[in-house]
């Protein structure tokens, strides 16, 4: 298992390499220049002479590369051109709202999906299984800017204590010390600013959960050694629950990993609606101002995590079935 | 396990039930709602509305412009030219005191503008302060600037640079935590979230009467909107969804407060390539603009028919112009005058992804049809837009606009002088080049001065380098408990009197 870590490990350098160079090349290649950005309506060619200097952007690409990697292999990811702040600080300010946001829309989604995905599978062709698989229907259909709409017109106007948008106390920090002080209070304010914004992500999450749990534990259901359970007399929670579902949860877990991997980067649209201060779209706003730096160290960042997120899904296979084993 | 559960829900059942704050702002807090987030707050470096806006709370210049964008004093008490124009002194408020309780003298405005002027350090405005040579300090509260060129409108431009203290302006932290002598004091900034700002009770202005300013950076304009309607903002500003307007008017629980602006949009057309380096061709394009549609329809009724390239907010504009107005069969005549009509003439229009620039591009390709003309458009994302405009010769006519029109030598010398650096047109004409070469000498209150502009407005209109699409306007929205605020035509202006707002 360790050894299997390390090499995983191991296989991220070439991958981040990979995707460093292609970032940067996409970047400085694609059209658009940062300083002409920066300098607004005012400026001359003289200026624009003197900032490319300043700035480092008169030198050849591959030494540009260089002396970026360089920076970033001794963990510096450079300062904004825009923000005058160093990326790292910038990124780091921002990944907890992300995670957060990323961490509640899943903890909703599998809440909400994996039982009405049980429900279905074993209430198969009854009434309960059309109504999971319409929730579900729906789910997928509804774009997730629409569902933000709908949720703020519809509850946040009249519901008074909802916001409209922002973020509030940390629910990290907040469960800490609800556990520890017994102050609900900074939990409560994160998760009354949490709540619409995850919502309206954790929708189609939701949906596409619920599919997956009740076709795979259709399919789970239908194995012999199912059989083999409820002929030797065991009760059907134990059949469904213990033999059933904890099969049924691979694919699953796969899918709620690839989703949370993907809402770390692409969460953009939400953010924008509720005006959530996620990394989304600090990296969004530094591709329209061309603010290299940024969007250098972010994708960086996000295709780091990315991996990350997928070894950690990859380890929990062997959590749900002990056959899986890896060395 | 389950029951671990139970006490968990119980528990937020409990915190969420016992929930009874409601997310009204509080009276002592005045909660900006804005558009755009600042990129950063040091006066020296930031080129963006947004950034000016917050900016001009904390800090402030010299001069300023006040709601009729008439100049008046801030930092400085009074202003003189010489008489051959090339010393502009000031003489400073006395007894002003920077938030960190320092007192504001002639050394921060000498280090200010040496700063901006250093050709080492990254001012992105140098260019508007150039011909500033050096600056002498006669006493404290007494400075000359003494100029390298005669320049009539540098006040104009002096009016947009904040004075930045010299004890803290290397500090490198100075972007994101500001030190400066305006009514409110910098508190903290979470970027994209919320800037907090506390009064400064040692306001030479007086003392605030709200305790607390607040910017909120809400980018979608309809999240924007359901927040101020809700009470969660008390002002809404930027990017109206035209749409929306005449509800919001119609609204007595709303106070929508317009103004014209200080900008224009504008087709653009390159002068240099085939059809387009006909006068009576440009002229045709300019008259299938459907101007009255775009701004009924397109905008909403926001906005005003373009005539000039000066708004009409200045002195200097003038109607008195050659007629380009919307006329199709006027159009026809142009085109036959120049031998093109009937001919199978294809231009390309570049736009960014502005959906209103995207309307009028549709509109306009919908009226140049009816004159035979194909017009094919094409939409770019805006900085690549930018660079295709500012960098090459690409493209045959080109939407674009332009903010923050102040004065006529803004408003004419870098687009339409020969040399000017904003000329994307390649428009040339000698008898103008002089003319805006002239203006910058002349007193701006002159009767001279009016004359010169009124004539290179002429030259100008009648040439068609550009076809004037709508002059832009400035809308607030706020709620009746708000008293004290005006729209400003420069919205850039907007909250630098925010401390003599009253939020009953």
């Amino acid at each position: 298992m360790f050894k299997y870590i390390i090499r995983r490990l191991l296989q991220l350098v070439p991958v981040i390499i990979g995707i460093s160079i292609v970032v940067f090349m996409i970047v400085h290649l694609a059209p658009g220049d940062p300083i002409l950005m920066m300098l607004g309506e005012d400026a001359t060619p003289e200026d624009y002479a003197r900032l490319q200097r300043i700035y480092g952007f008169d030198r050849p690409i591959h030494e540009q590369y260089l002396r970026w990697a360089g920076n970033a292999l001794q963990g510096n990811l450079g300062v904004s051109i825009r923000q005058g702040a160093p990326v790292s600080t910038l990124i780091y300010s921002r990944l907890p709202a992300t995670i957060e946001l990323a961490f509640v829309s899943v903890v909703l989604a599998v809440l909400l999906g994996v039982p009405l995905g049980v429900l279905a599978a074993i209430k198969r062709q009854t009434p309960v299984d059309f109504f999971s698989m319409i929730v579900a229907l729906l789910g997928v259909s509804m774009p997730g800017f629409w569902v933000a709409l709908m949720l703020l017109t519809y509850v946040a106007l009249n519901v008074g204590w909802i916001p409209m948008f922002g973020r509030g106390g940390s629910i990290f920090n907040g469960f800490w010390q609800l556990i520890t002080t017994f102050d609900g209070s900074e939990l409560y304010d994160g998760l009354r600013y949490v709540m619409l914004p995850a919502i309206s992500i954790g929708t189609a999450m939701m949906a596409i959960i619920t599919r997956l749990t009740r076709s795979s534990l259709l399919e789970i259901l239908g194995r012999d050694y199912i059989r083999t359970a409820r002929a030797k007399g065991l009760t059907e929670r134990v059949v469904v629950f213990k033999h059933g579902l904890r099969n049924a949860l691979l694919p699953v877990v796969t899918v709620v990993g690839i989703q949370f991997g993907a809402m770390l980067g692409g969460a953009v649209i939400t953010e924008t609606v509720f005006a959530w201060p996620g990394a989304g779209r600090l990296i969004v706003n530094a591709i329209q101002q061309r603010d290299f730096p940024i969007v250098q160290g972010g994708v960086l960042m996000m295709a780091l995590i990315f991996t990350l997120v997928n070894l950690t899904v990859d380890l929990s296979y062997a959590v749900l079935n002990p056959r899986i084993r890896y060395d | 396990m389950d029951r671990k559960l139970g006490i968990l829900t119980l528990v937020l059942v409990l915190v969420f039930g016992l929930g009874s704050i409601v997310t009204a702002s509080s009276p002592d807090t005045i909660v900006v709602g804005s558009g755009a987030e600042a990129v950063g707050l040091d006066p020296r470096l930031e080129t963006d509305v947004p950034s000016f806006e917050r900016i001009n709370v904390i800090s402030e210049s010299l001069v300023t412009f006040d709601t009729q964008m008439e100049l008046v004093p801030r930092l400085a008490t009074e202003w003189d030219f010489s008489d051959d124009g090339m010393t502009l002194t000031f003489w400073l408020r006395e007894g002003v005191l920077w938030h960190d309780g320092e007192p504001f003298t002639a050394e921060d405005v000498k280090y200010t503008f040496e700063w901006v002027l250093d050709p080492d350090k990254a001012a992105p405005n140098r260019a508007l302060y150039a011909d500033i040579g050096e600056i002498e300090i006669e006493n404290d509260y007494l400075v000359h600037f003494h100029l390298d060129n005669p320049n009539s409108f540098l006040l104009n431009n002096i009016a947009r640079m904040p004075v930045v203290p010299a004890h803290h302006g290397e500090r490198d932290d100075f972007r994101t935590n500001p030190i400066g002598t305006g009514p409110y004091k910098f508190v903290n900034w979470s970027r994209d979230d919320v800037m907090n700002l506390e009064a400064f009770n040692d306001y030479w202005g007086g003392e605030p009467i709200h305790p607390y300013v607040q910017f909120r950076a809400i980018p979608e304009a309809s999240t924007r909107l359901l927040a101020f309607e809700a009470g969660e903002v008390d002002m809404y500003q930027g990017g109206m969804v035209p749409q929306e307007l005449p509800r919001l008017e119609d609204d007595p629980n709303i106070i929508v407060e317009r103004t014209p602006g200080t900008g224009y949009s504008y087709l653009g057309f390159n002068t240099k390539v085939g059809p387009l380096a006909d006068v009576k061709v440009r002229q045709a394009i300019s008259r299938v603009i459907n101007r009255e549609a775009i701004v009924d329809r397109v905008m909403n009724g926001i906005g005003t028919p373009g005539v000039s390239p000066i708004p009409p907010t200045l002195p200097w504009f003038s109607d008195d112009v050659y007629d380009l107005g919307y006329d199709i069969d006027a159009a026809r005549e142009l085109l036959e005058e120049a031998g093109v009509l009937g001919e199978d003439l294809t231009l390309r229009l570049f736009t960014n992804e502005n959906p209103d620039r995207i309307r009028i591009a549709e509109i306009l390709q919908f009226e140049a049809a009816r004159v035979g003309i194909t017009v094919n458009v094409t939409i770019e994302e805006w900085g690549a837009y930018l660079s295709r405009i500012q960098d090459t010769e690409d493209y045959d006519i080109f939407i674009l606009g332009w903010g923050g029109q102040l004065d006529p030598d803004r408003a004419m010398y870098r687009q339409f002088h020969t040399d000017g650096p904003n000329n994307y047109t390649f428009f040339s004409d000698a008898r103008l080049d002089e003319l805006l070469e002239r203006g910058r000498t002349l007193d701006p209150t002159s009767q001279e001065s009016i004359e010169i502009y009124t004539e290179a407005q002429q030259i100008v209109v009648e040439n068609a380098p550009y076809g004037f699409i709508n002059y832009t306007e400035e809308v607030l929205i706020f709620h009746p408990h708000i008293e004290g605020i005006t729209v400003h035509p420069y919205s850039a202006n907007t909250w630098q009197d925010i401390h003599l707002v009253r939020k009953n």
